[in-house]
């Protein structure tokens, strides 16, 4: 935690954090308003944190809440910084983080189409990427059933067990 | 390396040319395919002889590729059921979880791996010891200790502290602390094997698994559902759900009963009322009369209840209960669960006519004409006397009238039954050494020293009662003459007892399992001045009138009923319990149950 | 000249599982050209969700077919650190084993295909019939060959088989004995040189843009960047290798490296043979009671190692249920698969259009997943 501790505390001094996680010692998770995400984020691409490793989210549908999670490293103190925000479930939208990471672009189609999240300044994440002719619900939220979809979707098969048990009654 | 061009280095790979190719041939494949390694995942062999057809390999699996098929032929018994799991190879993705979970080692996986067909239907297959194809292949991937995905061990329960806990009747087990109960509940594997063997298939895995999500509440709708004494239940249940309980094929079986025991004493007193009184019904569908309020008329009663009928229950003493109110003593069972199972008996509205003896207060032919139908379930409260000299003595005692009355003075309505400091007890069930352990609780109360005899024909090893009666009554201090039986009384000049007469005995194990206890001409003298007898009791069927008692059918004490309940010839008298079944608690609640919808039923059929 | 739509895959030698690039072409010279994934979707994310935390472990190794024990790995770690498990120490060395031999398999399959997009077959059966070698090993300590299921959480499944030991290190003798003639075969080719060198170069300012981690990375940027050494996990910090790394990225540097790299795998698996405690506990608990009601307690992790291909990760989330949460994966090689190939393909030919897929080590399913 030693060598994150002094990164927190820069960080603490010029954004407003709400939360700090440290999951293991080259770790550190931050909640932060979604107001600040990109500023934190050019700070810490600035700070040495060069590569983003994967930007993902998930769907606490409780809360009716989407979290993003921004995973960004650190290749010489080889330091993960997950950067969380929160986004109101119903018509969820931001803003694109490609000017400060041109390789979210994908990730953020991913998610795009995985959540239906909007992202605001990347056309490209409009069009769909790993599934041709979808008609439903994005499919990483929890409200949509697989299973349901595949029943609707394709014929079920009927195995006939053509073996005959051959058992003599035990007694 | 050399990293220059050279257009000569890709040519010393020519000399492979006049090498044989490691590739194995097309024609060799069937004939003589590649032996696997002796770890390998391939079809599964499955053991009959071994499986108990509990599933737990299709409930693990990941991609749903096992399902249980019911074999005609094999027969559902304690800890088994008649089915065994068929695997579709479309799905399975040898991932061997199933082997690494069985509960009975009978799946392995063996060094077969080749099935070609066009049919896709033969891919779905019932895995036995021979084999995909009945050929016989070796054994490989199976379960080790380390692969294990079971736990084996069960997690203790808080007792009280060993030293002193018989100066008191402070109950002995303090239950579990929620951290151990959710440990134990996580252990069960739901395969729902032990409710075929609980007596009132109790919805086992269902309220484990509301112990698991921590939702008591519906703990004790599940519990209320097969039976509304859990709280006596919970406590001295004979428990043989976890004789059958499949993680007991390898371990140590679920800890079923106080799982139970958890759930009645953390739920909150208003969800447990609730949980026993929602589901009574408002509507009157007739009268039933119940004989005795144990635990088989309670059942009964309350389940009447749930189906729109009036109840009333007579009872002799002067307290509901029966057994568990004047049997079972406080340091096993304490007054308050007796008590709370009792009130929400009463809560759901059954009614209880106490001090009231059938037979003597009220003949059967005025209930008969009372109510719809009449329940009898009596018990058994006459105590038996063995056949030997002098055993009709005022100073010998009897296990019902003294645990009656130890009931009545640890509940604060009755004087300490008085005793002598050094006595007799003769027995061997789970009733003598209540009594053994009452009577040393009793002397240490009232003297610094205890002195109990404890004589039994058997060994310890072949004792009737449970394991831990015997090791816990042995480290409280009563004293075993096991190996002898009892042959006379000894009684003085002055004709008080000093002792007991006993022969020795010595139990042998034949080939065949079966322990035959002979005794010898030698005999020994166990002193004592006062005898407690606890060898069995019998019914009393004085209630019967004459001309009843000759058209009945009575075998071994034990009345002849059909399956609902019924006795034969009578069809508005229902009985249940020690009268018509025994032995225990739960059986007694469930013919309760079984008899309550068997009434409904005959009651639903006449109004027609 | 007449621009002509192509599609490179599914279906191609020179593609790396069902996977496509959408091209539009000009001659031989590519204008444009877009990724086409989703061929290879099984919604692994979205199934992860929906399974036990233990049965998950048949379903993970599942993402990437030639190097599936990274996957293992990551949920592993993600698993024990949520839970705040200690791993027994003799599991940490046989996980080293278990990644290193799956890295030595991988690249021998990579050095052996990158014959494919050259026209040079010969290598792909080497490489192929060289893993199979690697493929039995496995077998034998895992019960299978190549979705392994070995590395679980709090350990690994089983302890290794009496005498495997030997048997490997037989076995690296010998892969290494083959790797000169690997080289010979592919890297000294004449052929292979005029294609590779100085051929789909991959600058400094690209990795980072992109994203690209792993050989692509480090020998663009000239720095040991590898998991191993910045996080070192298992017990990497006991052992010593060192990795290469440049500033000229080119198609023959990148599977240059490979050698360098299987070298120094082969040299920690002998390390890891000799250091790791030759007996004591493999495994430990994650939970209480049966598997079906494994619970992690409740968080967000992220984990990740050093897989041939780079970087390679898992986000896990727990509930503190009997199923995860959620599960993120960062597959490698996807920001050189998708965006790479739609922003840097262009301008090469045609047939160097495998050879980037192949250097880069795109591989298709841990995109689609």
């Amino acid at each position: 935690m030693n060598s994150t501790n002094k990164l927190v505390e820069e960080i603490r001094q010029r954004f407003e954090i709400i939360d700090v996680i440290h999951p293991d010692d080259q770790q550190v998770i931050l909640d932060i308003d979604k107001m600040h995400l990109h500023t934190l984020l050019s700070h810490l691409k600035a700070d040495g944190f060069r590569q983003l490793s994967l930007l993902s989210a998930v769907d606490w549908i409780k809360d009716n809440i989407f979290e993003l999670v921004y995973i960004v490293f650190n290749w010489d103190t080889g330091v993960h910084v997950l950067a969380r925000v929160k986004l109101p479930r119903d018509n969820p939208r931001f803003r694109t983080i490609t000017p400060i990471y041109p390789g979210a672009q994908y990730y953020e189609r991913d998610v795009h189409e995985f959540f239906g999240i909007e992202f605001e300044g990347n056309p490209m994440s409009y069009k769909p990427l790993f599934l041709e002719l979808w008609d439903e619900m994005p499919p990483m939220r929890k409200d949509f059933d697989p299973e349901a979809y595949s029943r609707e979707k394709f014929p079920e098969r009927v195995y006939v067990p053509h073996f005959v048990p051959k058992v003599e009654v035990i007694e | 390396m050399m990293k220059n061009k050279s257009m000569f280095s890709p040519l010393r790979a020519w000399k492979y040319l006049v090498k044989e190719p490691i590739t194995i041939p097309m024609e060799r494949i069937f004939d003589h395919p590649r032996e696997a390694s002796d770890n390998y995942r391939g079809f599964h062999v499955n053991d009959w002889d071994k499986c108990v057809g509990c599933g737990t390999c299709g409930e693990i699996c990941p991609t749903n590729a096992i399902t249980m098929l019911p074999i005609e032929g094999l027969r559902e018994t304690d800890g088994h059921k008649p089915e065994r799991p068929a695997i579709d190879y479309g799905r399975c993705s040898f991932c061997a979880l199933c082997v690494d979970i069985c509960t009975s080692d009978s799946l392995s996986m063996s060094k077969e791996y080749l099935h070609i067909s066009k049919d896709a239907d033969s891919f779905y297959f019932l895995p036995d010891a021979r084999g995909m194809h009945q050929t016989a292949f070796d054994t490989a991937y199976s379960r080790d200790e380390v692969s294990e995905l079971l736990d084996l061990e069960r997690y203790e329960i808080q007792e009280i502290p060993h030293e002193n806990r018989n100066l008191s009747f402070t109950e002995l087990i303090k239950g579990y602390s929620r951290e151990m109960a959710l440990a134990e509940a996580s252990r069960c594997v739901e395969c729902g094997v032990c409710t075929y063997t609980c007596p009132a298939h109790m919805n086992i895995p269902e309220y484990i698994r509301s112990v698991w999500t921590e939702d008591l509440k519906e703990g004790a709708q599940w519990l209320y559902e097969t039976n509304p004494l859990s709280n006596v239940c919970g406590r001295i249940c004979t428990h043989k759900c976890e004789t059958a309980c499949v993680i007991g094929q390898r371990g140590e079986p679920v800890a079923i009963r106080w799982l139970k025991r958890y759930i009645v004493d953390n739920t909150p007193e208003g969800d447990f009322v609730e949980a026993a009184t929602a589901r009574v019904s408002r509507q009157v569908n007739g009268r039933v009369g119940i004989i005795g309020s144990g635990p088989a008329g309670l059942s009964c009663g309350y389940y009447l209840r749930t189906m729109g009928y009036e109840v009333d229950i007579y009872e002799e003493k002067e307290l509901p209960g029966g057994v568990i109110r004047y049997g079972a003593p406080e340091y096993r069972l304490p007054e308050a669960s007796v008590k709370a199972d009792i009130d929400n008996i009463e809560r759901a509205g059954v009614k209880f006519i106490t001090s009231t003896k059938v037979g003597r207060d009220i003949t059967l032919e005025q209930m008969k004409d009372k109510y719809d139908a009449v329940f009898s379930a009596s018990g058994y409260w006459i105590p038996r006397k063995l056949k030997i000299d002098n055993v009709d003595h005022p100073g010998i005692r009897f296990s019902p009238h003294f645990l009656a009355e130890a009931r009545d003075f640890t509940r604060g309505k009755g004087p300490m039954p008085e005793f002598h400091q050094d006595v007799i007890v003769i027995g061997g069930g789970d009733v003598s050494f209540d009594v053994a352990r009452t009577l040393n609780r009793f002397q240490l109360m009232t003297n610094a020293r205890a002195i109990v005899r404890f004589i039994a024909r058997k060994p310890e090893e072949h004792l009737a009662a449970s394991r831990e009666e015997v090791v816990e009554a042995k480290e409280e201090g009563v004293i075993y003459h096991l190996d002898r039986s009892p042959t006379a009384v000894l009684v003085d000049d002055k004709g008080d007892i000093y002792g007991v007469e006993v022969a020795v005995c010595e139990t042998v194990v034949d080939d065949r399992g079966r322990a035959k206890t002979v005794c010898s001409e030698e005999k020994e003298i166990i002193r004592g001045t006062e005898v407690y007898m606890a060898v069995g009791n019998d019914p009393d069927f004085v209630y019967f009138p004459e001309e009843m008692m000759e058209a009945l059918t009575i075998e071994n004490n034990k009345i002849a009923i059909n399956e609902k309940g019924q006795v034969e010839g009578f069809e508005w008298l229902f009985a249940g319990g020690d009268i018509v079944r025994g032995p225990d608690i739960i059986s007694a609640v469930a013919d309760g149950h079984q008899a309550a919808v068997g009434i409904d039923e005959y009651l639903m059929n006449r109004k027609k | 000249m007449k621009e002509v739509k192509l599609f490179l895959g599914p279906q191609h030698p020179g593609m790396h599982g069902n996977y496509s690039a959408h091209m539009y072409v000009e001659g031989d010279i590519i204008n444009k050209s877009y990724a086409l994934p989703g061929m290879l979707h099984r919604g692994f994310e979205k199934l992860m969700e929906r399974r036990h935390w233990m049965g998950n472990l048949a379903l993970i190794p599942r993402i990437c077919v030639i190097e599936p024990d990274p996957n293992e790995m990551v949920y592993a770690m993600s698993i024990e650190k949520l839970a705040a498990i200690e791993v027994p120490e003799r599991a940490h060395w046989i996980r080293m084993i278990i990644l290193e031999l799956a890295r030595l398999a991988a690249n021998l399959m990579s050095i052996g295909g990158i014959g494919a997009p050259v026209g040079l077959y010969t290598s792909v059966y080497w490489g192929v019939a060289d893993r199979d070698l690697i493929l039995d090993i496995f077998e034998k300590i895992t019960g299978a060959r190549v979705y392994h299921m070995y590395i679980v959480p709090g350990g690994v499944r089983k302890d290794l088989p009496e005498g495997i030991e030997e048997e490997i290190l037989d076995l690296l003798d010998y892969i290494e004995g083959r790797l000169p003639e690997f080289y010979d075969l592919v890297m000294r080719s004449p052929i292979f040189q005029t294609r590779t060198r100085d051929n789909i170069l991959l600058p400094e300012e690209v990795v980072w843009e992109l994203g690209v981690t792993g050989i692509g990375m480090r020998s663009a940027v000239n720095r040991e960047y590898d998991i191993r050494k910045v996080k070192p996990y298992a017990r990497y910090d006991q052992v010593e290798f060192s990795l290469p790394y440049g500033p000229y990225s080119d198609a023959f540097t990148r599977v240059d490296f490979k050698y360098i790299e299987m070298a120094q795998s082969i040299s920690i698996i002998r390390q890891s043979i000799e250091k790791m405690p030759k007996d004591g506990p493999v495994r430990a608990k994650i939970a209480t009671g049966s598997a079906l009601r494994w619970q992690v307690p409740p968080g967000m992790v992220y984990s990740c190692v050093e897989s041939a291909r780079g970087e390679y990760g898992y986000l896990v989330v727990s509930d503190g249920g009997e199923m995860p949460y959620r599960i993120a994966v960062r597959g490698s090689s996807y920001p050189q698969g998708l965006m790479g190939v739609e922003k840097y393909l262009p301008g090469h030919r045609i047939d160097d259009a495998s050879l980037w897929m192949d250097t880069m080590g795109v591989c298709a399913p841990e995109i689609d997943r």
